[in-house]
């Protein structure tokens, strides 16, 4: 009975992080690029059941469903050596093989047109599991597919299964330089989505993850192959413990539950180290890897995956560090007390907060030259500031009604744009301290006089 | 008294026979010195009173010669063995010469006659008759002082008893019988002394006298030897260390019979001689020749003297086994061997090397084979009897090993049957030998000695407890060609102690862990009993929870083990061993009326000998325990994780009624507390208490050092730390689950909540569906019925349950962390530190103090 999670990815960027994270845990459970078990694969301790199923022929097949408006990422894979792992009634591409046009209402209607047939895999793959724990999406917001689709998916999901979680691996789009000019309306409408349909959102910052691969590779411009393997990285390392059972966090709902205290809250940031040679080509290499160095790095803003603007007032919610390793429990103590000595993380004042710690053990088939790596998932209030800059960019292209006449052909903004106010309003941060967001008044102590404490309904800055 | 210190002084001194005034005063001061105190009351020693003589003889020749040839003398004196009261004689000797010095002016003149040579001269005790001896030496100038008194003798007319019967009567004595003139003292309470027999035609002199009390001593001794020997040889039930100190004994006895007999050997040809020459004192000049060939007195000292020596240390030997036993038999003459006195070293030595014979036969068999050969109950290792039947192995605990029909019924109970057989089984190891410090020899020390014991427990648990009994006798044939302990070889014995226990210590570990496999039952109660298989327990709880809400009388124990096989079946325990898998088995503790099926759930872990020697009884309860406690942790984290799932899940579909959204916002919050408290808890556990115990206990398992004691200690050490520190147990009398209760209730109050939140959330159900009804009403179309007018009230109460709940939870977890932040252990402070890591349980009081 283990706790199924049915991944789906969408679009060229969905698809290209699926790809190398699939990769990635083939190699880390020894099942070869055929879904064959390995030999030498004998290493018990994993659960490969989470990902994978087994059909009749042992073949171990992903629980994923590969999805896209035009065929170039979909017919890479196909072409590739891993061609023959997925399952191919999951794989759907569009028969006119057009794309979204990097258009949300594109990407949006084809998802009403297309529903049918994904809605059949989802059901497939929701029936074929034990006990579902949930969905797990990836996709970019930037550009048609990923943002439009993965839009109507969500809303879609959500009615279907409102008990199960839905996490999402969602790329923003690096907010200097977009490839895409109506890059801001897409994304902004797509997290209006993922505020309202979603459970738990990873932020995965186009910017932050070329800065990452900049300065820890040593490369001026990054390929996508390079960020995808940060990503896989990441996102294998947060559904380690999933994978690999200990005492804590075997399940989603647990490691959410811990780091999102209130609905809306749910945008969560990561930082990962050390990244080296062998996870990613020519990463530098670095040299000290003890439990106080892993947990300290993770907390410093350059090795977070999201480029926020630092804040005095901003502090953390929640953080989790997952270590994975040869791991000393008596160095998590130590480092930890440490941690609070030189208050290297601020917390938020309205509840009890701590740093999380889950140790879990490595893949025995993947060598590394570090003893200990970390990743750590944090709920961070500084994540407002990368909203408020994705807003201003909407705001900027709104007010000069600009690029709308790609978006009124679509069915949902042909009698009003209404949709794209709405969208604004829907998103979590807000620019200014308004009373009104401070809803809470809640009695914590009547011994202590009534202290009233003030907690946000989302985030502010 | 006064005549005959009259004529002392008249013929020393001449002028006194004139001169009246003068004697009187000579005679006083003879008186004087007579009734002084000297040589009673301060007894000064050899050196001292040297010095003064040499100081006295200086001040009467200042050219020193007088000085120098005293102190040739004396040191010819002090060679002398005859003369015992060497000091004594010094002394009167010096006294007398100081006392005549102040009046005589020629005094000098005579003291060196006397002088010269000075062991003859104190040979007739100067004390008695020092006048008439005095007078003779007077009278005949030249001759020798002995030969003057004993002419001296002749003329007073009573003989002195010979010698040659005195020495018969000694050479009696020395084998222990009373002789003719001799004889030991009858009487019980004065046994040590010799009484004369006196004989009025002759008289023994005193120096005589004493040379016989000092023989007799000897013989003395020889009769408590013979005594104990004789006596030790007729009991039955004599330990072999004694049996084999009586040997050496009567060993060294029938030397000395061979030496008596040579000695009397040589009285007879003495004996001849003097029977030919009667009576023996007209005739000084034969015995003279005669000594020089025959046995006197003196000679037979001299030769006996070596013996008495030895017959001193047989006779505390002696003594010794008259309280010791055993080992201590051999503790207490090993004590005679720190001693400076070569002789005594070597006789005790060689007496060590006979007595312990038997004690390192006893030590062989047992360090190399783990037998116990031990007749007498002499060894430091005793066996309690009760247990001595149970060396044979349970012969399922190795065909068990086969089995591989996994959790059926029949083998389960088969292990359940005979627990208290088994339990006996479990303390096999601890019980069945017992180690007795006061029979160790002290020469192995204790430390030594607590290895031996080991190392014999040890071959003997493997060989009965673990049947490996061919490994053991492989052993022993390997080790018996290496030749004998022995007690002259210490060096030799202590290594090959210290290499058989290394080996049975580190056959013991591998039969425990290859052969019983104990790191896969440990890591099996680890991963069962202390949660480390989360999985599992998520799955057996997901799949237990409605079954254990119920009543404890409405659930069947088979309903339970099928649950827990569908478990281990789909989580990833299913890799486990069968042998493990068939150990485990669910259970309900026994439950009293209104208890539900979650306050007697427990699991069950089935352990048989031998490696019960380990997971005893006690282990097993406290490993209960734990698993009470975390699984207990574990329910409130899976109730909390479903709660959060409602409320979140919630947030994004149905709860969409806005006035009610403050109170989910305040919910959510309290639950986030919630959460945070029960995850760092389980943190806690995890890391810190479990993972960092197991560390130690693992590290310890690979080393594979010391001995299965040291195992047990290591496990018990590791369950102990692992209690005190998940339950918190504090260390204040009565108090110790202070903490832990209040963590208890904790945990009530969180289902509390949860069972009020699942009202609130039922409640907004139905108040979400009245709306609609009210809205399809506003249309025109009809869907429900009325409204009851209770569900406001209903609904108010409910949020004030709530409302009461999260009060009391921020208030008793304050508490709690207060509690646990003057924990006096570092771990649990730990945990107070963790819960309120960004200080948010900091008091008001605790602000004011940091300020």
């Amino acid at each position: 009975m283990p706790r199924e999670i049915v991944t789906v990815q969408l679009g060229q960027c969905g698809n290209q992080m699926g790809s190398v994270y699939w990769q990635r845990l083939c190699a880390e459970h020894g099942i070869n690029n055929e879904g064959i078990l390995e030999d030498w694969a004998t290493e018990g301790g994993d659960r490969k059941d989470v990902f994978f199923y087994q059909a009749d022929d042992e073949h171990y097949i992903p629980r994923a469903i590969l999805v896209d408006l035009e065929p170039r990422v979909i017919n890479n894979i196909l072409t590739s050596p891993f061609a023959n792992l997925y399952n191919p009634e999951n794989i759907f591409v569009s028969q006119d093989g057009g794309g979204a046009g990097n258009n949300w209402a594109q990407g949006y209607a084809a998802g009403e047109r297309l529903y049918e047939e994904v809605m059949e895999m989802v059901d497939r793959e929701a029936e074929g599991s034990d006990s579902l724990e949930g969905f797990m999406l990836m996709h970019s917001i930037a550009g048609g597919t990923g943002s439009g689709l993965g839009s109507f998916l969500l809303e879609r999901l959500n009615d279907k299964f409102p008990k199960k979680l839905i996490q999402t691996y969602s790329v923003f789009p690096n907010a200097q330089e977009g490839d895409v000019v109506v890059q801001p309306y897409n994304a902004l409408l797509t997290l209006k989505r993922l505020t309202n349909h979603a459970d738990s959102v990873v932020v995965l910052d186009n910017g932050a993850l070329a800065r990452i691969a900049t300065d820890r590779l040593h490369v001026q411009t990054p390929s996508f192959d390079q960020t995808n393997q940060l990503v896989s990285t990441v996102m294998a390392a947060s559904t380690q413990t999933l994978r690999y059972p200990g005492y804590m966090n075997n399940d989603l709902v647990g490691i959410i539950a811990s780091l999102i205290p209130t609905p809306r809250c749910h945008f969560l940031m990561t930082s990962y180290t050390p990244f080296t040679s062998d996870q990613i080509d020519k990463a530098k290499p670095i040299r000290r890897t003890t439990v106080l160095d892993v947990m300290r790095r993770l907390l410093q803003p350059k090795n977070r995956m999201v480029s926020t603007t630092p804040s005095k007032t901003a502090c953390y919610i929640s953080i989790l560090n997952i270590i994975q390793g040869d791991v000393d429990p008596t160095d998590v103590h130590t480092s930890l007390l440490r941690i609070r000595e030189r208050q290297l993380a601020n917390f938020i004042p309205w509840g009890p907060a701590a740093i999380q710690v889950a140790l879990t053990r490595k893949s025995p088939y993947i060598a590394t030259n570090h003893r200990v790596s970390g990743l750590m998932l944090a709920n961070h209030t500084s994540i407002a500031s990368l909203f408020k800059r994705m807003i201003d960019q909407f705001d900027r292209l709104r007010r000069r009604n600009a690029f709308m006449e790609q978006y009124k052909k679509e069915k949902i903004f042909e009698n009003s744009l209404v949709e794209f106010d709405d969208a604004r309003c829907a998103v979590p941060p807000r620019d200014s301290v308004g009373a009104h967001f401070f809803v809470g008044q809640l009695l914590r102590n009547s011994s202590r006089n009534t202290r009233l404490v003030r907690a946000p309904i989302t985030y502010h800055m | 008294m006064m005549d005959s210190l009259d004529s002392l002084v008249l013929s020393i001194v001449p002028q006194a026979r004139t001169d009246s005034e003068l004697r009187r005063e000579l005679v006083a001061t003879c008186r004087d010195i007579l009734a002084s105190h000297i040589g009673k009351s301060r007894e000064l020693d050899t050196g001292q009173l040297s010095d003064n003589i040499k100081k006295h003889l200086n001040q009467l020749s200042p050219s020193g010669t007088s000085a120098l040839r005293f102190t040739n003398l004396l040191s010819r004196l002090l060679d002398q063995p005859a003369v015992s009261r060497k000091n004594a004689s010094l002394q009167f000797l010096h006294a007398l010469a100081s006392s005549s010095s102040r009046s005589i002016t020629n005094g000098p003149n005579y003291l060196p006659a006397l002088v010269p040579p000075p062991t003859l001269a104190v040979l007739p005790s100067p004390a008695k008759s020092p006048s008439e001896a005095l007078a003779i030496v007077g009278s005949r100038k030249g001759r020798s002082i002995a030969d003057k008194l004993k002419e001296f003798r002749a003329v007073q007319g009573i003989p002195v008893l010979p010698e040659h019967l005195l020495l018969r009567d000694t050479l009696y004595l020395l084998q222990g019988i009373s002789g003719k003139y001799v004889q030991f003292s009858r009487e019980s309470e004065d046994k040590n002394s010799v009484i004369f027999v006196g004989d009025p035609r002759y008289r023994i002199l005193e120096p005589t006298k004493a040379l016989i009390h000092k023989l007799a001593e000897v013989g003395h001794l020889y009769i408590r030897v013979d005594a104990f020997v004789r006596e030790r040889e007729g009991k039955s039930g004599v330990g072999m260390i004694e049996q084999s100190l009586c040997h050496h004994l009567q060993t060294q006895l029938t030397e000395y019979y061979r030496l008596i007999a040579i000695l009397e050997s040589q009285m007879g040809v003495t004996d001849k001689t003097e029977d030919a020459l009667k009576p023996p004192a007209s005739a000084p000049t034969n015995d003279l020749i005669e000594k020089d060939t025959g046995l006197t007195l003196k000679r037979l000292d001299v030769w006996i003297d070596d013996w008495r020596l030895r017959m001193r240390m047989m006779s505390v030997c002696v003594e010794g086994a008259k309280e010791a036993y055993g080992g201590a038999l051999v503790s207490t003459i090993h004590g005679y061997t720190d001693n400076g006195d070569p002789f005594v070293r070597k006789f005790t030595d060689q007496l060590l090397e006979e007595v312990s014979k038997p004690f390192f036969t006893i030590l062989q068999k047992w360090i190399f084979s783990g037998e116990l050969y031990d007749p007498c109950d002499e060894f430091f290792v005793a066996m309690d009897p009760e247990l001595a039947h149970y060396q044979y192995i349970h012969p399922k605990a190795i065909s068990g090993q086969n089995s591989t029909d996994f959790g059926l019924p029949n083998i389960l109970g088969d292990l359940d049957e005979g627990s208290s057989e088994s339990d006996t089984r479990s303390r096999l190891w601890e019980a069945k030998y017992r180690f007795r410090k006061e029979m160790l020899p002290s020469f192995l020390g204790e430390a030594f000695g607590r290895k031996i014991f080991s190392t014999g427990k040890s071959l003997n648990f493997i060989k009965y407890s673990c049947g490996d009994s061919d490994w053991v006798i492989t052993r022993q044939r390997l080790t018996t060609t290496k030749g004998d302990l022995k007690y002259s070889d210490i060096l030799g014995l202590e290594k090959s102690i210290d290499a058989a226990y290394e080996i049975a210590s580190q056959r013991l570990f591998d039969v425990f862990f290859d052969k019983f496999k104990l790191l896969d039952h440990l890591l099996a109660l680890k991963h069962y009993f202390l949660l480390g298989y989360g999985d599992f327990a998520d799955i057996l709880m997901d799949a237990l929870a409605p079954n254990l809400s119920r009543p404890a009388n409405t659930i069947y124990r088979h309903n339970l083990t099928a649950t827990l096989e569908t478990a281990i079946r789909s989580s990833n325990a299913q890799r486990d061993s069968s042998d493990v898998l068939r150990r485990l088995d669910v259970r309900m503790m026994e439950y009293s009326h209104g208890e539900i099926g979650w306050d007697v759930f427990t699991l069950e872990y089935k352990v048989d000998s031998p490696v019960n020697t380990v997971l005893d009884a006690d282990s097993m309860m406290n490993y209960l325990k734990l698993f009470n406690h975390l699984w207990k942790i574990k329910r409130i984290e899976s109730a909390l994780s479903a709660a959060w799932m409602r409320t979140a899940g919630g947030s994004r579909t149905f709860l969409r009624l806005a006035d009610l959204n403050f109170q989910w916002h305040k919910i959510r919050l309290v639950m986030a507390e919630m959460i945070h408290f029960i995850r760092q808890t389980q943190a806690y556990c995890q890391v810190e208490v479990i993972g960092c115990s197991w560390e130690a206990l693992h590290q310890f398992i690979q080393q594979k050092k010391g001995d299965l004691d040291s195992l047990i200690d290591a496990h018990r050490s590791y369950l102990d730390r692992i209690v005190k520190k998940v339950l918190l147990l504090t260390h204040k009398m009565g108090r110790e689950e202070s903490l832990l209760n209040q963590m208890r209730e904790l945990f009530t109050i969180i289902l509390q909540f949860r069972e009020s939140t699942d009202n609130f959330y039922n409640h907004c159900l139905s108040e979400s569906a009245r709306r609609d009804a009210e809205r399809d009403a506003d249309r025109g179309v009809v869907t429900a019925g009325d409204t009851d007018p209770r569900v406001q009230e209903n609904m108010d109460q409910t949020l004030r349950m709530i409302q009461e709940y999260s009060t009391a939870f921020s208030e008793k977890t304050q508490t709690l962390v207060h509690g646990l932040q003057s924990h006096h252990d570092l771990d649990c402070r730990f945990l107070g530190t963790m819960l309120s890591f960004s200080d948010f349980y900091k008091t008001k009081k605790d602000i004011v103090k940091a300020q």
